[in-house]
């Protein structure tokens, strides 16, 4: 879809998903990383648990779909080698520190000065200006700094974060939008622009508005393993299995309701309440929770009900019935069962890329979208360090293997 | 001011509830036209979600619903009526993208599929995001976005060793999938206007949600290791967690990722037993003792002002924040710097507030701003402006019930 359009991706491991996004919409993504390697590459988990740069499953992850190019950016026969690249470029994508870029001599300013129709994506924690710009950062501190973290985790210990560092693929998603938003605008005016996304304001998105419960007036939310706290009221979403343990949307209201009310009746059905119970008003329960009319304690007890029958059925058996009834009810999948789903398995959404230094090949996530005319195709393994600065320099730049070779002895590539 | 960059856009939106609404607000931030479908009867589910203007329930109420719709043009009509359908389809021509989130079936259903689509506007791109996609045995299971985080393998993942799933918070999916849906979107047009072809798009929130857990499912494919839940614990890096301060549910977060971080909190936390033991210079060692760590650095800040551990932290080079609430929040000073937040005119209390864009564009920047997305706010407008509809035909509209 995006064939025609080359982007020179600069990131580290706080904007590599950017690029990829690209890839995976046809782009021709060149990574560009220093001489020893991206840092993204000492992230775990690694292949066989083996540290080592080539054996980041971080980085087979994010830079998948990418050429690889090494290049020292402080050199200036660097520089030059970037700009010239930069001339034939449509988007480059960074994830420095703010200022860092504009320290090598590399802002948008200079880039556009050589290609006026460049698209830079700068990804950083909290944007490229403001009070807390240069502030040091991290996922979790992210996370805590753009809202989610607080409504995460059960209500008497820490908020607690996923064990897969999310903020900078929110930072990266976006940014791969962003820079989709100025490239429309772009074909239209001839004209490039700088994109700043804040990993802040991304991961932001994740409260689900809650974000906005002072500045609307309503109260603070509070967080509840899965679900949440309305002062003393408890939104409960986890529930145990057999077998493990499953998400049930056990909410009410016009919408949700109805589901809600379709659950009480099969549990009914199956002799696990009485009809008193099955039969309350559930789509405006939550209003009469509010008012007090029905009692904390009762709705406490309901929940107790509901946790009994799921706790007495596999999450199979209940995913089955939530397809056949139309509940609102799915397995808390482990690794291993998602990557076992029929229903993947039967979109045949994994793809599989070989690795000769594994001796193998391997299973990815697939396509992000099914495009009926253009789909998402095969996908190139994440390039080992340098694999294509020979074919780069030659192909793009015409350079011979005399000055590739200088320029390698001199540390430059 | 700039043209908006995406002023010569004009989305058909159907999608409701999260994930695909947060999709086309992005593109209506940007200058799209988006006219938002929804309707009066079954009303979007997420009118009926907090928070709530004052905490006062109603479906024109709701900050949740105010916050994904903004700058949308917002119609009711009723597909299922042929008169309605009429309205659809003259909309459908007018459209470049025609998006919708409901249960795969639906819209056949209703007479309004792909191919029906394409018979009107050969070029149309239209785009169909659910839980599972299209096809495939779970097809039709239809739901909310808790449910895509549990079956996609989130859920498991958040949480404590020794504890239950306590999960990411909520829908999580359905503030994953929208970055997948715009670029979806925006990619598919490029295509049309460089080919003249529009097609089809079946996007799994689910499927494209996957590639934030690459890495974990990566171990498995490759190592075979499932991962379960670790707390806050991080394999490289030691002391790392969210540690309380003073007040009720007042915590901070706080990330020692390299040896000099690790010494500049030691020095801030004054504990020079801790410098003189030699095991705890470099992460291997540090992550060992990890246990003994946390509990040094709670003792240290629980009796401390939750924003003074992080500026005494920040002020030193280490990664920490406090982990914000909505009071907190909504006085960030570099969201307030970032203008993050927006009020929209109210029609009859002043005004409401929502998000502002997640990034800024150069020269192009977002334009957000009008009034509160309520029920058929720009019907006369989008009939009349749009369609080019007349008050006869308005009229009979109205009396045929197709605007509800």
């Amino acid at each position: 879809m995006l064939g025609s359009y080359r982007v020179l991706d600069l990131t580290d491991h706080r904007g590599l998903l950017c690029g990829q996004m690209l890839a995976d919409l046809g782009a021709d993504v060149i990574q560009v990383e220093p001489p020893d390697g991206s840092a993204a590459r000492r992230l775990g988990p690694f292949a066989g648990d083996v540290r080592h740069p080539e054996r980041s499953l971080f980085w087979w992850s994010y830079a998948r779909g990418k050429r690889g190019l090494t290049l020292d950016l402080a050199q200036p026969r660097g520089r030059d080698l970037l700009l010239r690249l930069v001339s034939r470029a449509d988007f480059v994508i960074e994830s420095g520190r703010p200022g860092d870029l504009a320290a090598l001599g590399l802002a948008h300013d200079t880039l556009a000065a050589t290609n006026p129709r460049v698209v830079t994506v700068s990804i950083s924690a909290f944007g490229q200006d403001g009070p807390k710009a240069s502030w040091a950062e991290s996922d979790i501190m992210l996370l805590a700094a753009g809202g989610p973290l607080f409504l995460q985790g059960d209500d008497d210990r820490a908020p607690v974060r996923l064990p897969v560092p999310q903020a900078y693929l929110h930072a990266s998603a976006e940014a791969a939008v962003a820079a989709l938003v100025a490239h429309h605008e772009r074909e239209r005016s001839g004209r490039g622009q700088h994109v700043d996304v804040s990993a802040q304001q991304a991961i932001a998105l994740a409260t689900q508005s809650y974000i906005l419960c002072e500045a609307v007036g309503a109260p603070q939310v509070r967080r509840s393993a899965g679900g949440l706290k309305h002062g003393a009221l408890t939104l409960r979403m986890l529930f145990p299995a057999k077998d493990g343990f499953v998400a049930v949307t056990f909410l009410f209201g016009s919408a949700i309701g109805q589901f809600s009310r379709r659950l009480m009746h099969w549990i009914h059905a199956e002799g696990g309440c009485d009809l008193a119970t099955r039969d309350k008003d559930w789509l405006a329960y939550t209003e009469l929770l509010v008012s007090g009319r029905e009692p904390l304690a009762e709705f406490e007890r309901v929940k107790e009900v509901v946790a009994e029958f799921t706790r007495a059925r596999t999450k199979a058996e209940l995913l089955a019935a939530a397809v056949e009834r139309d509940l609102l009810i799915a397995p808390v999948a482990t690794i291993d069962e998602l990557v076992a789903s029929q229903q993947l398995h039967a979109r045949d959404y994994w793809r599989t890329i070989p690795h000769p230094a594994l001796g193998r090949d391997v299973r990815y996530p697939g396509p992000f979208a099914k495009f009926g005319r253009t789909p998402i195709g095969s996908t190139r393994r994440a390039p080992a360090v340098g694999e294509h600065t020979r074919e780069l320099l030659q192909g793009e730049l015409g350079l011979d293997d005399r000055t590739i070779a200088q320029l390698a002895r001199d540390g430059v590539v | 001011m700039s043209t908006p960059a995406l002023s010569d856009v004009k989305v058909l939106d159907f999608m409701w509830v999260m994930a695909g609404p947060a999709a086309t607000r992005v593109l209506a931030d940007y200058g799209a036209t988006v006219v938002r479908v929804e309707s009066t009867r079954r009303i979007d589910t997420a009118r009926t979600l907090a928070p709530y203007r004052a905490g006062v329930l109603g479906p024109e109420n709701s900050g949740c619903f105010q916050n994904l719709n903004t700058g949308k043009r917002m119609v009711t009509l009723d597909p299922t009526r042929e008169t309605g359908r009429e309205v659809v389809l003259d909309l459908v021509r007018w459209a470049d993208v025609v998006t919708e989130s409901f249960a795969p079936g639906t819209m056949r259903r209703w007479g309004l599929d792909y191919e029906t689509l394409r018979a009107v506007k050969p070029d149309v791109v239209m785009l169909s995001t659910s839980l599972m996609g299209q096809t495939g045995p779970l097809a039709t299971f239809a739901g909310y976005g808790n449910l895509a985080a549990a079956i996609s393998g989130f859920s498991n993942l958040g949480g404590w060793p020794d504890r239950p799933p306590a999960g990411p918070f909520s829908a999580y999916t359905d503030y994953v999938s929208p970055r997948f849906i715009a670029a979806s979107i925006l990619a598919a047009l490029d295509h049309r206007r460089r080919t003249g072809e529009g097609q089809a798009i079946d996007l799994s929130q689910a499927e494209a949600s996957l590639h934030f857990l690459a890495p974990a499912i990566l171990d498995y494919t490759v190592n075979g290791r499932v991962a379960g839940r670790i707390g806050n614990r991080d394999p490289d890096h030691a002391p790392h967690g969210v540690y309380p301060a003073a007040g009720t549910d007042r915590w901070v977060a706080i990330a020692v990722t390299t040896d000099a971080e690790w010494r500049a909190l030691r020095d801030a936390m004054d504990r020079p037993d801790l410098a003189a033991n030699a095991t705890l210079e470099g992460a291997a060692g540090r992550c060992a003792q990890a246990d003994a760590l946390d509990e040094a650095v709670a003792g240290w800040t629980a009796s401390r002002d939750a924003h003074d551990v992080e500026a005494i932290l920040q002020s030193r080079g280490v990664p920490a924040h406090v982990v914000q609430d909505s009071h907190d929040l909504v006085r960030d000073p570099q969201l307030l710097h970032r203008r993050h937040f927006v009020q929209l005119r109210h029609p009859t209390d002043g005004t409401s507030p929502v998000e502002g864009s997640r990034f800024v564009l150069s020269r192009t920047p977002a334009e957000i701003g009008g009034s509160v997305p309520t029920f058929g706010r720009d019907n006369e407008d989008v009939l009349r402006s749009i369609l080019g509809y007349d008050d006869d035909r308005i009229t009979a509209l109205v009396a045929a019930g197709a605007l509800e």
